[in-house]
């Protein structure tokens, strides 16, 4: 139902995206003097981005519920720190293994998916992630345990990235390949297996869909997306440990992607934009002016002004962001012989 | 030619008249911003209310008797649901956006640990980080020359706690019962130095960060003939530790590390908690050291609730003496550097809240020893001197 809408789309748009991406940094230092707190927050933003694109893949093409992939990110973290700082490996050659290994392990909980479907894989994904959390606590000697592991520096083909600055065009160059691989598996035989398995198994497997083949693969792709993310989030932040993540942060790229758009890779992009700059630069904003009127702790703030976008959206826009955009979009270009009552 | 050297002569004279009036940023002509990151939505929300309440009643109190060399000092209390990805956040926005002088009491040791890359960056110093590990003041790692450390480690802690019930039981089996993480890691570091100086083996029993049975433990303790037992926790484990050694019939003296001095323990765990140990690493609030005496002074000026005074709402207090110290140190026109060269040249400094501390070039821990509180009938009592 959402594919119709969403295959319409104007290519020629997007290389002026692209170099609005590269050219946005120079505004915003040229506009503000705390530049760099801004770009670190694009910068999660831009990881971030790279994970629930996978993720969409997972959930809204392949129709599978995943609660772990703050759980694959943080493997991702993890071996690549452990690859690069512990083993001595370049950093290039661990953009390309960590992945690997990540996706393995979507491979093998893409197994369960085999059998189990809807709220109780979401359960296993969320077993899932508490395994993986006790596990990295317990290889302490690799992990630095609960304590936390220091990671260095990315250096890429012998240029440190050594700051946000550098780091916003690494990052958003691999963001930008992100998505344009995702919109190419959604477009291949790949992706119309996934969103045939979406629709309805039954008929899938009548087509002569392997639905085994097909939903682990989704998992393996899934995670690599989410390795790919780990990788450049251990080198971003320097320093990773298990109490970023949670459980929450899974839901959080959940609802980043329901915000955005089940099933679209922009969605998924201006979901995760969306989410990471309400959170990082609007609610701040309003907090102490809506706390007069809300009595709220600062904390609970935030998880208050989430949960309502999610059932606002869910409720009133459930194609997401990407979906009113759409809408948007078709309403002026019928205008003004616009049917009511598509557009309400 | 005349005019050359004399405009040289000119220039150099205003830039000699004018470097030590430069100032770091977050320094106004009325005002030094000061940046704390505390968790004020994750698992230890209640004492991210309590901490910046404490050092705000100082601040006030330093505020009304005319700031630091003239300038008020201003907190701006950031969240970091202890969530070390979220400390790097909100310090980003303190030190780029807010341009805060420098960062004080970021509380936990992994969201401490995390900001160091950023205190490396930026150079801006970080006092007093509100964690007990002495891994904060390991002058080996990232950034240490940025960070002064207060509060005694858990390690040393531990070596103490060991050493005294070895003083007055030389045959004590001693049990240790410690979280599953870095705080555990830092007093099973203490114990084992304890353990190779004075050759005893400690029984070593360990729990998961929030949980809340320990019969499990209790009885290995008590299997393995305790007569000692260490308890690492905060405030739960303590209680539920004594009152399951009730429940079951085991008797054991029971001692706890620096969070568990918290009278909350006394008032939960009741009669199974009469003759606990804890150390403790700074005067007592209820002592009458100067520093505990104005703060019940403030406390009773301020209105403060009874149930907000006490360990944590303290420790905000106490933390702020070191914080304003450094800005005193930094001079007339305070720069980070300044402050950073201030601190250092703290010599057993009397601050009235802390045993006399001493920082330097190559140590930023300041205090290095514990005092031993007992919980006799429902109150804290000193039985030792200072130890270390």
């Amino acid at each position: 139902m959402i594919k119709g809408r969403y295959d319409d789309e104007n290519l020629k748009w997007i290389p002026v995206l692209i170099l609005a991406v590269y050219l946005l940094p120079f505004m915003i230092k040229g506009a503000t003097f705390s530049y760099k707190y801004y770009l670190y927050v694009l910068n999660i933003a831009g990881i971030y981005m790279i994970l629930t694109v996978g993720l969409d893949l997972l959930s809204g093409f392949t129709g599978l519920m995943s609660l772990g992939h703050a759980a694959f990110l943080a493997i991702g973290a993890y071996t690549s720190a452990i690859l690069v700082d512990q083993a001595g490996l370049p950093f290039e050659l661990s953009l390309i293994i960590t992945p690997i290994i990540v996706g393995l392990f979507g491979f093998v909980i893409g197994f369960p998916a085999l059998r189990i479907e809807g709220m109780y894989l979401g359960l296993t994904t969320m077993g899932f992630g508490f395994i993986v959390k006790r596990l990295i606590i317990a290889f302490r000697d690799w992990t630095g345990g609960s304590a936390g592991l220091q990671v260095s520096k990315a250096t890429l083909f012998g240029f440190t990235v050594s700051n946000d600055w550098n780091n916003y065009f690494m990052i958003y160059t691999f963001a930008i390949i992100a998505i344009i691989v995702a919109r190419r598996i959604v477009k291949s035989k790949l992706g119309r297996a996934f969103m045939a398995i979406r629709d309805s198994e039954q008929a899938a497997q009548a087509s002569g869909i392997n639905i085994a083949k097909y939903k682990m693969l989704s998992f393996f792709i899934s995670g690599m997306f989410a390795g790919f993310a780990g990788v450049l989030f251990a080198h971003t932040s320097n320093f990773i440990s298990t109490d970023h993540f949670d459980i929450l942060l899974s839901i959080y790229f959940i609802v980043m992607v329901l915000v955005g758009g089940v099933g679209s890779i922009y969605g998924a992009v201006l979901g995760t934009l969306f989410i990471v700059l309400m959170e990082n630069m609007f609610i701040p904003l309003f907090k102490d002016s809506l706390t007069q009127y809300v009595h709220l702790e600062a904390g609970d703030f935030q998880v208050f002004i989430f949960g309502l976008i999610m059932l606002l959206f869910i409720i009133f826009q459930p194609l997401g962001l990407y979906g009113m955009w759409l809408k948007m979009r078709i309403y002026w270009k019928l205008f003004p012989f616009n049917p009511r009552k598509r557009f309400t | 030619m005349k005019r050359t050297v004399s405009i040289i002569i000119i220039t150099a004279l205003i830039w000699m008249g004018c470097e030590n009036r430069t100032t770091s940023p977050g320094v106004t002509d009325t005002e030094i911003l000061v940046g704390n990151i505390q968790d004020l939505s994750g698992p230890i929300k209640e004492l991210g209310l309590l901490i910046p309440a404490g050092t705000n009643m100082y601040l006030d109190y330093i505020n009304a008797q005319g700031g630091v060399h003239g300038r008020q000092v201003k907190m701006v209390v950031e969240d970091h649901g202890y969530n070390p990805q979220k400390a790097v956040v909100a310090a980003k926005k303190l030190v780029e956006k807010d341009q805060v002088f420098c960062l004080y009491n970021v509380i936990g040791t992994s969201p401490a640990e995390a900001i160091r890359p950023i205190l490396e960056e930026s150079g801006v110093p970080l006092v007093a980080p509100g964690t007990n590990s002495s891994s904060m003041s390991d002058m080996s790692k990232q950034a240490a020359k940025y960070i002064f450390h207060t509060d005694a480690g858990y390690d040393l802690q531990t070596r103490v706690l060991i050493e005294y019930i070895l003083e007055n039981n030389p045959d004590a089996k001693i049990g240790l019962a410690y979280q599953d993480d870095d705080y555990g890691a830092n007093a099973l570091k203490g114990c084992a130095e304890a353990e190779a100086k004075h050759g005893v083996t400690v029984q070593k029993e360990s729990f998961q960060r929030g949980a809340t049975d320990f019969v499990g433990q209790t009885m290995n303790f008590m299997k393995g003939g305790c007569t000692d037992v260490i308890i690492g926790g905060i405030v739960r484990e303590p209680v539920t530790i004594m009152k399951t050694a009730q429940a079951i019939g085991y008797s054991a003296a029971f001692y706890g590390l620096g969070p568990t001095v918290d009278p909350r323990v006394g008032l939960l765990a009741g009669e199974a908690g009469e003759g606990f140990i804890a150390v403790y690493w700074a005067y007592y609030p209820y002592s009458d050291e100067p520093g505990p005496v104005l703060y019940q002074e403030l406390c009773e000026k301020n209105n403060v609730p009874a149930k907000m005074r006490g360990l944590y709402h303290y420790y905000g207090f106490a933390t702020a003496h070191v914080l304003v110290e450094g800005l005193r140190k930094a001079g007339k026109y305070p720069t980070r550097e300044r402050m950073m060269k201030g601190l250092e040249t703290l010599h057993n400094w009397d601050s009235g809240v802390f045993p006399p501390m001493t920082f330097s070039r190559n140590d930023h821990a300041g205090v290095e020893s514990v005092i031993l509180l007992q919980l006799q009938g429902g109150k804290q009592v000193a039985i030792t001197d200072w130890r270390n």
